[in-house]
């Protein structure tokens, strides 16, 4: 589904991703993991355009390191922001409707009001994205959008941070019915070692932008680098 | 997948509508009725005169609202499209003998062509692109000047025809020019309704408040915001073109007078450059405030007294006035 060959990003002289080399299969859920500095939103970046990389990013085959970010999304690669961005002034309705049209190809109204459903977002349908939302609305709309645009490929930043313990278990049941309901490939960023565990098949970790651990979640969170990077000191 | 260029009849297609915007014909109705109000009146020539420059001066604020409304584009050089237009028809119909009534769209198309130069500035955000279409726009103005062989230069440029007569209303007088006048606007009006409705509307309102937020779902940002250029450019053309027709005379410092750039501004702001109605209504509320409030308390450099208004409105009332009078209504 997708491949990253010696993925690469500067910003002048700091170097935020050096070589970072793996793939993600199809139907997968793959955790991405790392301090914070780590490189993962870049990374995110990187695969959806919005940050121009060295190296080679191969989605469904194709190459598209090249390619500017609508048609990255138009090709099936949804993500979300950490800090949500909506269409502000636009309604609910409105913001997914933009998604579906120009990212999906299609107007179907019954598909979004699907979408609206399984991320409960029902009643704030008719309410502007920004004034009337909660923080955790705003959240559940980034994913809505996303899936408007009818991904193959979802990439997920931190939408279940600042939830508690309860309310993220819960969450983390909703991903994985829209893994199944839409048949997606989902890689999620999440500091959250539990989480991670009950909902990914398999974990990257990242550390001041290179690859350290790449395995079950159980294989690297019990890996001396991952611990190192996380505490700061070297594992007994 | 599909995609805007592959698929453009889904992208056009009239988004849901939302219950507080206005019918379009509605709102081409109330236009019509404000609009034929001081011909039934029987209005003077001189307030005649002065109601259409104030719609001139309306199609180009309405233009230059949609470039700022949808996708978030600030101009300072209008004056070139207006300018282009203005030259482009009177120079179509005097050296090739066009008819008029076709020269003035053509007129706009060449504003259109010219607008094309400017596309590289959709690269840049905020006052530099501001700045690059100020730049755009002097450019033009010397071109007038020099090519004096073509436009006349700096002597200026009239052997070229007025508004025709047409079905027994002759265009030149000034009710016809009036009625003309608003009969264009209107078609403006709704035009820029039908874009604002539709899916491409909507995500050119979007692009304007987060454009990374509209890319990262698929929109075509410089796409969308390249036709808005392309359409406000037309409308400018159209006006600059039946302006030249109308007052018989061109030289490179009046069609490409930074008035032309400034004045739809401060009339988009005052009216409320994100709706329709707004910079129609700022327009000829600030043309005729200037030409008979404020022209005869300053004979010269009256024009202060806009600055001053624009200062006061863009303090008080951000939204302009029709944002000042929901306001009201909600308060009501």
């Amino acid at each position: 589904m997708l491949e990253l060959d010696a993925v690469t990003v500067r910003f002048g002289g700091l170097v935020a991703l050096r070589d970072v080399t793996f793939t993600v299969q199809p139907g997968e859920i793959l955790g991405l993991v790392g301090p914070n500095g780590a490189g993962k939103t870049t990374l995110f970046n990187g695969i959806s355009g919005l940050t121009r990389v060295r190296g080679k990013i191969l989605f469904g085959g194709r190459d598209v390191t090249r390619l500017p970010l609508h048609r990255r999304a138009r090709l099936g690669i949804g993500r979300t922001f950490q800090i949500p961005q909506p269409m502000k002034h636009l309604t609910v309705r409105e913001n997914l409707a933009v998604a579906q049209v120009f990212g999906a190809g299609r107007h179907d109204p019954a598909r979004i009001e699907e979408i609206l459903a399984v991320m409960e977002l029902q009643q704030q349908g008719d309410r502007p994205a920004e004034s009337a939302l909660a923080l955790q609305e705003l959240k559940r709309l980034e994913i809505a959008k996303a899936l408007a645009t009818e991904p193959k490929l979802l990439l997920l930043d931190e939408v279940l941070a600042g939830l508690e313990s309860q309310a993220k278990r819960q969450f983390a049941a909703k991903l994985k019915e829209l893994h199944r309901r839409f048949g997606l490939t989902i890689v999620i960023v999440e500091h959250d070692i539990e989480t991670i565990s009950g909902l990914c098949s398999r974990a990257v970790v990242l550390n001041f932008g290179e690859i350290i651990a790449d395995g079950t979640p159980a294989q690297v969170f019990r890996d001396p680098r991952v611990v190192e990077s996380y505490t700061g000191t070297a594992h007994a | 997948m599909a995609s805007l260029e592959s698929a453009p009849a889904v992208a056009l297609k009239a988004a849901p509508a939302r219950s507080r915007v206005p019918g379009g014909a509605a709102l081409g109705l109330g236009l019509l009725v404000l609009a034929l109000l001081p011909v039934l009146m029987g209005a003077s020539n001189y307030m005649l005169g002065l109601l259409i420059s104030a719609l001139i001066l309306s199609g180009v604020a309405l233009a230059w609202a949609l470039l700022g409304n949808l996708g978030g584009m600030v101009s300072f050089g209008h004056a070139a499209f207006f300018g282009v237009g203005a030259y482009a028809s009177a120079l179509l119909s005097a050296k090739l003998g066009l008819p008029v009534l076709l020269t003035v769209p053509l007129g706009g198309l060449v504003a259109v062509v010219a607008s094309l130069a400017m596309l590289p500035a959709l690269r840049l955000s905020g006052p530099y692109f501001a700045l690059a279409i100020l730049a755009y726009a002097q450019i033009f103005r010397i071109l007038a000047t020099e090519a004096s062989w073509l436009t006349g230069g700096g002597a200026g440029f009239q052997r070229y025809p007025g508004l025709p007569n047409v079905f027994g209303l002759d265009l030149a007088s000034r009710t016809g020019s009036y009625l003309l006048l608003v009969a264009v606007v209107t078609l403006c009006a709704l035009a820029y309704l039908a874009v604002r409705r539709s899916h491409v509307g909507l995500a050119l309102r979007a692009i304007a408040e987060s454009e990374d937020a509209t890319r990262v779902v698929g929109v075509n940002s410089t796409v969308l915001k390249s036709l808005m250029l392309l359409l406000s450019a037309f409308i400018t053309g159209v006006f600059g073109a039946l302006n030249a027709h109308i007052i018989g005379f061109l030289e490179p410092d009046y069609a490409f007078s930074g008035v032309w750039s400034l004045m739809p501004i401060i009339a988009a702001i005052f009216g409320g450059y994100r709706t329709i109605v707004g910079p129609i209504g700022g327009a000829v509320i600030i043309y005729l405030f200037d030409q008979v409030v404020a022209k005869s308390l300053i004979a010269v450099g009256h024009q202060i007294i806009l600055g001053f208004v624009l200062v006061v409105m863009v303090l008080a009332a951000p939204n302009g006035l029709l944002g000042l009078v929901r306001k009201g209504d909600r308060h009501a």
